[in-house]
C-alpha cells in the first residue's frame, strides 16, 4: 500500500505542475497578465517538464531501484541526443 | 550435442530443429550459429551483387564518355553499389562471424533472444530483397549513398525513381530496424549471459569489439531512421510539387546532412570496429602472444567509439555552418586519429615481438593493416577545413574512404579464413588461400592507388574529360605525370577485374574445401586463447560440455545446466497448472514466424512504396480490426476460449464498419477500393499477414532459457532480467529515435527564427487545450499501468483487469481526441502535413509519437486477453511483463511531456 499511496501523491504532483504550466503560457505568453518575457518562461516550463519526467523515470519506471547502470544507458542515449541538438543549433547561430 | 541429440519436446511443439541437411532447418533455424553462417552467405551474395555494380561503374570509367550506362542508370548503380557494400556486406558479414563467434567467446549457449535474432536475419535479407526490387520498378534512388538533399526529394527528381526512391528508403529502415533489433540482443547477451569468472575486460577482443560496434549501432542507427521517416514522408505528402521537409527554406538540406552524418560517421566505426576485433585475435594467434598493450587497446576502442558521435560535421566543412563549430569539428576530427595510432601500434609491435606464422589469415591482417594506415593517413586530409576546402567531392575521398573500407572488408576476409575451420570442421587450401591474398592485394592498389594520383576527378562523374589533364601535387603546379586522367582510371578498372577475380579463388578454395578430407579438430592454430577453439569443430548443438565456468582463470565446464528453467509446470492449452504436472522443459530453436514475420514487412514495404497519399494510412487502419479479431480467435486457440476472446471476435465487425464508412466519405465504397491502384491491395494483404504473423509469435510458446545468475557474470546489470535490460536498450535507441525529431523541429525553429515560428505558421489557432488534456490523459494512464502492475504483484485479478483496461481506456481518450485536434486543424483549419514547415514538424513529430500509442494500445489487448486467462498474476505466474510494457508506456508518457510545451506552449 506504501507503493500505492507513493505513486498516488507522484501522479498528483505531475497533474499539478501540467497546470501550473499551462496557467504560464496562459498568463504570461498568451494574456499577457504577467510580464516576465518568454525566455524566462520558457526555461521554467521545459525545468519542470524535466522534473515530471525525471519523476516518471524515477519511480514509475523504477529506474532509481535497479542497478545504475540502468540510468547510466538512459543518460547516454540522451547525451546523443543533447550532442545532435546542440551541434546542429549551434552550427546555424 | 550433436544434431542427432536434438530432442522433440513433451508439448508436441515443434521446438527440434531439423537436420543441416535439410532446407527446413534453415527456414526455421534460431540458433545463432546456423543464423550467423545465414549472415555471412547472404552477406557474400550482397557482396556479389554490389561489385558486380562496381564493375559497371569501372567500365564506365574505362575512357570519359564511354557509356554503357545512361545517366540516370550510372547514378543508380553509384547509389546501390554505395548502399550495399556499406549496409548490406559489411557489416552483415561481421555481423555473421559475430553470430556465430561472440556466444562461443563469452561462454553462453545462444544469444539472449534468439527468435529475434533470426528476425533480424530475415529483416536484413527482405530489405536486402527490397532495394534490389526498387531496380524493377522503374528506377531506384540515383542520389548517391549519402542521400543529400534536395536531391533525394521527389520535386529535385521529377519524373524519375517515385516508386524505386520510396522503395530503396523503406529498404533502408527495415534494414535499420534489423540492427536495432541486432543490438539489443548483443548487448544484453554480452552484459547478462558472459560465463562465470569472465569479466568484461577479459572478453576477447573480438567480442569487445563487436560490444562498442553494438552500443555505436543502437544510438547511430536511430538517428539514421528518424532521417528515413522524415524522407520518407516527404516522399508520401510533399510530391513532387511540394518542398517537404528537407527541401525547406529553414535548412532542410542542412538538417539531412546533419542528421545522416550523426549517424554516418560512427557508421564508418561500426564498419570497422569489427575488422579491428579480428586484426586482433588473427594477429595475436599468429605472432603467439598476447597483443601488446591489450588493455589500452580497449581503452582506445571505447574512446573513439564515444568520440565518434562529436566528429560528424568534418563531413560538412563546405556548407554553411560556421567557423568556430568547424574548428571544433576539425579538433575532434585530428584527435580520433591519435586512438588509431595507438591501436596500429600496438598490433605491429605484437607482430614484432612475436614469431609471426605466415598463414592466410595473418596475411590478410597484414594487408588490411596497412591499407588501413595509407586510408587513415589521407583522411587526416580531409579533416583539415583548408584542405578539405580543396578534396571535397572529388576521387580524393573516394580513393580515401575505399581504402579505409576495404580494409575492413580484407581484415574479416581474414577472419573468414581464420574461423573457417571452426564453422566447418574442415581445413582450407592455404596455398589457394595465399593466392587470393597476392591477387586481392595487388588488384586492389592498382585499382585505388592510381585514384590519388588522378585525385581532381570529381566524384560521382564519368564526364572528366574537361580533365585530362596532367596530374599534378596538390595546392602545387608541379605535373606529377606527364599523361591525362584516363590511363590511371584504365588502370584501376585492370586493378578492379584483378581484385574482383581473386574473390572467385575464394569460393572455390573455401567450396572444395568443405569436401575435401583435410579434418580438423578443436583448433588447428598453435596458439589460441578464446574458448570457441577449446569445443569440436563445428561446435556441438549446445556449444559447451558443460556449464563454461573462467572462475579459477582458465576455462572449465562445470557439470549439470547452466541455465534456470529445466522444469517447469506443464501447462494445458487453458494456460492451467496442474500440480504436479512437471515436465522437463528444453531450449528452443525453431520457429516460422520469424521468416514469416519478416515476409510480410517486405510485401507492406512492396506496397507502400506504391500507395497513393490518400490512400496511405488505410491499410494499417483495416488492419486494426483484423489484429482485434485475430488476437481473439489466436488467444482462444491457445489460451481456451474465454468471454474476452468472444468480445474481441465480435468487436472486429463493428469495427471494419466503423472505418468502412470513414473510407466511404472520403473514397466511396466501393469505388474507393476500385480505384485503388494494385499498391493499396498489396500494402493490405502485409499488413493482415504481418498482424497475423506478429499475434502467433506472441501467444508461440518458445523457452529460451536463462543462465542461472551464479553461473554467470552480469556486471553492470546484476539482478535486472535479460527482457527488462532488452527493453530499456530499446528505449535507450528510441531516445535517440524521437530526440533526432525533436532537435530537427529545434534546428529547423532556430532556423526560422525561434520566436517566429508558430506565428508564421499558416493555421489560425494553436491547440492549447487539446494538448493540455492529452497531458492529463496520458499521466493518469502512467499511474493506472503502474496500479495494474503493483495489482498483479499482489496476486489481484481484478486490480490487474481493471487498470490495465483504464490504462487502455486513457490512451483511447488520448487518440480521440487527437484525432480531434487534427481534423480541426487540417480539415477546418486547412493546415494541412505540407502547408509550412511548422505543420510538416507538427504533424510529424506528434505523429510518430502517436504511432507509439497505437502500438502501445494494441498490445494491452494482448496483455489484458492473456491476464484474463490468469497470466501475470496468478499463482507460479509473473507480474513482469506488466513491468516491461510499462517500461514502454512511461517512455511514451515522459516523450509527452517534452511534446506538450514545444507543440503546444511555446
Amino acid at each position: 500500500m506504501a507503493k500505492i499511496r507513493l505513486y498516488t501523491i507522484i501522479f498528483a504532483a505531475l497533474m499539478v505542475i501540467s497546470t501550473v504550466q499551462f496557467a504560464l503560457e496562459w498568463a504570461v505568453l498568451d494574456r499577457e497578465l504577467i510580464d516576465m518575457g518568454y525566455w524566462v518562461i520558457f526555461w521554467i516550463v521545459i525545468v519542470m517538464s524535466s522534473i515530471k519526467a525525471v519523476a516518471v523515470a524515477g519511480w514509475y519506471m523504477h529506474m532509481l531501484e535497479e542497478p545504475r547502470a540502468i540510468t547510466y544507458l538512459a543518460m547516454a542515449g540522451l547525451l546523443c541526443v543533447i550532442a545532435l541538438t546542440a551541434g546542429a543549433g549551434y552550427s546555424v547561430l | 550435442m550433436s544434431d542427432d541429440n536434438t530432442h522433440e519436446h513433451d508439448d508436441g511443439h515443434d521446438g527440434h530443429l531439423p537436420p543441416k541437411s535439410s532446407v527446413k532447418r534453415w527456414l526455421v533455424t534460431t540458433n545463432h550459429k546456423d543464423i550467423g553462417i545465414l549472415y555471412t552467405i547472404t552477406a557474400i551474395f550482397f557482396l556479389i551483387f554490389a561489385g558486380i555494380l562496381a564493375m559497371l561503374i569501372r567500365v564506365q570509367m574505362w575512357e570519359s564518355g564511354h557509356f554503357i550506362l545512361s545517366d540516370l542508370g550510372y547514378n543508380q548503380v553509384v547509389t546501390a553499389h554505395g548502399l550495399l557494400m556499406v549496409f548490406w556486406f559489411l557489416s552483415p558479414f561481421a555481423f555473421g562471424l559475430a553470430n556465430y563467434f561472440v556466444p562461443l567467446q563469452i561462454g553462453a549457449a545462444d544469444l539472449a533472444f534468439p527468435r529475434l535474432n533470426a528476425v533480424s536475419y530475415w529483416l536484413y535479407l527482405f530489405s536486402g530483397v527490397l532495394l534490389g526490387v526498387s531496380f524493377f520498378q522503374g528506377a531506384s534512388l540515383p542520389t548517391g549513398w549519402t542521400l543529400y538533399a534536395p536531391l533525394n526529394l521527389p520535386a529535385f527528381i521529377p519524373g524519375v525513381a517515385e516508386l524505386g526512391s520510396m522503395s530503396a528508403i523503406l529498404a533502408l529502415i527495415i534494414f535499420v530496424a534489423s540492427v536495432t533489433i541486432g543490438s539489443v540482443n548483443f548487448l544484453t547477451t554480452m552484459y547478462r549471459m558472459r560465463a562465470e569468472g569472465l569479466r568484461m575486460r577479459d572478453t576477447p577482443l573480438f567480442s569487445i569489439s563487436i560490444l562498442l560496434t553494438v552500443w555505436m549501432m543502437l544510438f547511430a542507427f536511430a538517428a539514421l531512421l528518424a532521417a528515413l521517416i522524415l524522407l520518407s514522408f516527404d516522399h508520401v505528402f510533399a510530391g513532387e510539387a511540394g518542398q517537404g521537409y528537407f527541401g525547406s527554406e529553414e535548412g532542410g538540406s542542412l538538417l539531412w546532412t546533419h542528421l545522416f552524418w550523426f549517424f554516418g560517421h560512427p557508421e564508418v566505426y561500426i564498419v570497422f570496429f569489427p575488422a579491428l576485433g579480428v586484426m586482433a585475435e588473427v594477429v595475436q594467434t599468429f605472432s603467439g602472444r598476447r597483443l601488446v598493450g591489450r588493455k589500452w587497446f580497449i581503452i582506445a576502442m571505447a574512446l573513439v567509439a564515444i568520440q565518434s558521435f562529436i566528429v560528424w560535421m568534418h563531413h560538412m566543412f563546405l556548407t554553411s555552418i560556421n567557423l568556430p563549430i568547424k574548428t571544433v569539428m576539425m579538433v575532434t576530427t585530428i584527435g580520433i586519429s591519435l586512438p588509431f595510432d595507438l591501436m596500429m601500434f600496438a598490433l605491429i609491435y605484437t607482430m614484432i615481438k612475436g614469431r609471426v606464422r605466415w598463414k592466410t589469415p595473418f596475411l590478410f591482417v597484414l594487408g588490411a593493416i596497412i591499407l588501413f594506415i595509407l586510408g587513415g593517413i589521407t583522411g587526416v586530409f580531409l579533416g583539415a577545413i583548408v584542405l578539405d576546402y580543396s578534396f571535397r567531392g572529388t576521387y580524393w575521398v573516394v580513393a580515401h574512404f575505399h581504402y579505409v573500407m576495404a580494409s575492413g572488408a580484407v581484415a574479416l576476409i581474414g577472419g573468414l579464413y581464420y574461423w573457417y575451420p571452426k564453422i566447418t570442421g574442415k581445413m582450407y587450401n592455404e596455398f589457394l588461400g595465399k593466392v587470393h591474398f597476392v591477387l586481392a592485394f595487388i588488384g586492389f592498389n592498382l585499382l585505388y592507388f592510381p585514384l590519388f594520383v588522378v585525385w581532381e576527378t570529381p566524384r560521382r562523374w564519368f564526364h572528366y574529360d574537361g580533365m585530362t589533364v596532367a596530374p599534378t601535387i596538390p595546392f602545387t603546379d608541379i605535373v606529377l605525370f606527364e599523361t591525362g586522367f584516363t590511363i590511371w582510371h584504365q588502370m584501376a578498372t585492370i586493378g578492379a577485374f584483378l581484385f574482383a577475380a581473386s574473390f572467385l579463388v575464394m569460393f572455390y578454395n573455401l567450396f572444395v574445401s568443405l569436401y575435401s578430407d583435410r579434418v580438423v579438430d578443436e583448433s588447428p592454430w598453435a596458439y589460441t586463447g578464446s574458448a570457441e577453439w577449446t569445443v569440436s569443430s563445428p561446435p556441438p548443438e549446445t556449444n559447451f560440455p558443460g556449464a563454461p565456468s573462467f572462475a579459477t582463470g582458465k576455462l572449465n565446464f562445470l557439470e549439470g545446466p547452466a541455465t534456470d528453467g529445466g522444469t517447469e509446470t506443464a501447462k494445458t492449452d487453458g494456460g492451467v497448472a496442474h500440480a504436479g504436472d512437471t515436465v522437463e522443459k528444453h531450449p528452443d530453436h525453431a520457429s516460422w514466424w520469424p521468416l514469416l514475420m519478416s515476409l510480410a514487412a517486405l510485401v507492406t514495404a512492396i506496397g507502400i512504396s506504391g500507395l497513393e497519399t490518400s490512400y496511405f494510412v488505410w491499410p494499417f487502419v483495416f488492419a486494426i480490426p483484423f489484429f482485434v479479431g485475430y488476437l481473439g480467435f489466436e488467444g482462444a486457440r491457445k489460451d481456451g476460449f474465454t468471454p474476452v476472446h468472444g468480445i474481441y471476435m465480435a468487436a472486429a465487425m463493428p469495427l471494419f464498419a466503423l472505418f468502412g464508412i470513414v473510407f466511404h466519405l472520403h473514397h466511396g465504397v466501393p469505388g474507393g477500393f476500385i480505384e485503388a491502384n494494385q499498391y493499396f491491395w498489396i500494402a493490405t494483404v502485409g499488413a493482415f499477414f504481418g498482424v497475423a504473423t506478429l499475434i502467433s509469435m506472441g501467444y508461440e510458446s518458445f523457452f529460451a532459457p536463462e543462465p542461472k545468475p551464479e553461473l554467470t557474470e552480469q556486471w553492470p546489470f546484476e539482478g535486472v532480467t535479460n527482457t527488462k535490460l532488452g527493453m530499456w536498450v530499446f528505449l535507450g535507441s528510441d531516445i535517440v529515435l524521437f530526440g533526432a525529431f525533436i532537435g530537427s523541429y529545434i534546428f529547423m525553429r532556430i532556423q526560422h527564427g525561434w520566436t517566429d515560428w508558430w506565428v508564421s505558421a499558416t493555421y489560425e489557432s494553436k491547440a492549447v487545450w487539446p494538448g493540455l488534456v492529452n497531458t492529463y490523459v496520458l499521466l493518469a494512464s502512467s499511474f493506472t499501468i503502474v496500479l495494474a502492475l503493483a495489482y498483479a504483484k499482489k496476486g489481484s485479478k481484478r486490480g490487474t483487469l481493471g487498470f490495465l483496461a483504464i490504462t487502455f481506456i486513457g490512451a483511447g481518450a488520448f487518440m480521440i481526441n487527437k484525432i480531434i485536434e487534427w481534423n480541426e486543424l487540417y480539415i477546418n483549419q486547412g493546415w494541412t502535413f505540407n502547408a509550412d514547415v511548422m505543420a510538416s514538424a507538427y504533424y510529424l513529430t506528434t505523429g510518430l509519437h502517436a504511432a507509439h500509442v497505437v502500438v502501445g494500445m494494441l498490445i494491452m489487448l494482448f496483455l489484458f486477453a492473456r491476464a484474463y486467462s490468469g497470466a501475470y498474476w496468478s499463482e507460479d505466474e509473473d507480474a513482469y511483463t506488466i513491468e516491461y510494457f510499462g517500461l514502454y508506456w512511461h517512455f511514451v508518457d515522459i516523450v509527452w511531456l517534452f511534446l506538450f510545451p514545444l507543440f503546444y506552449l511555446l
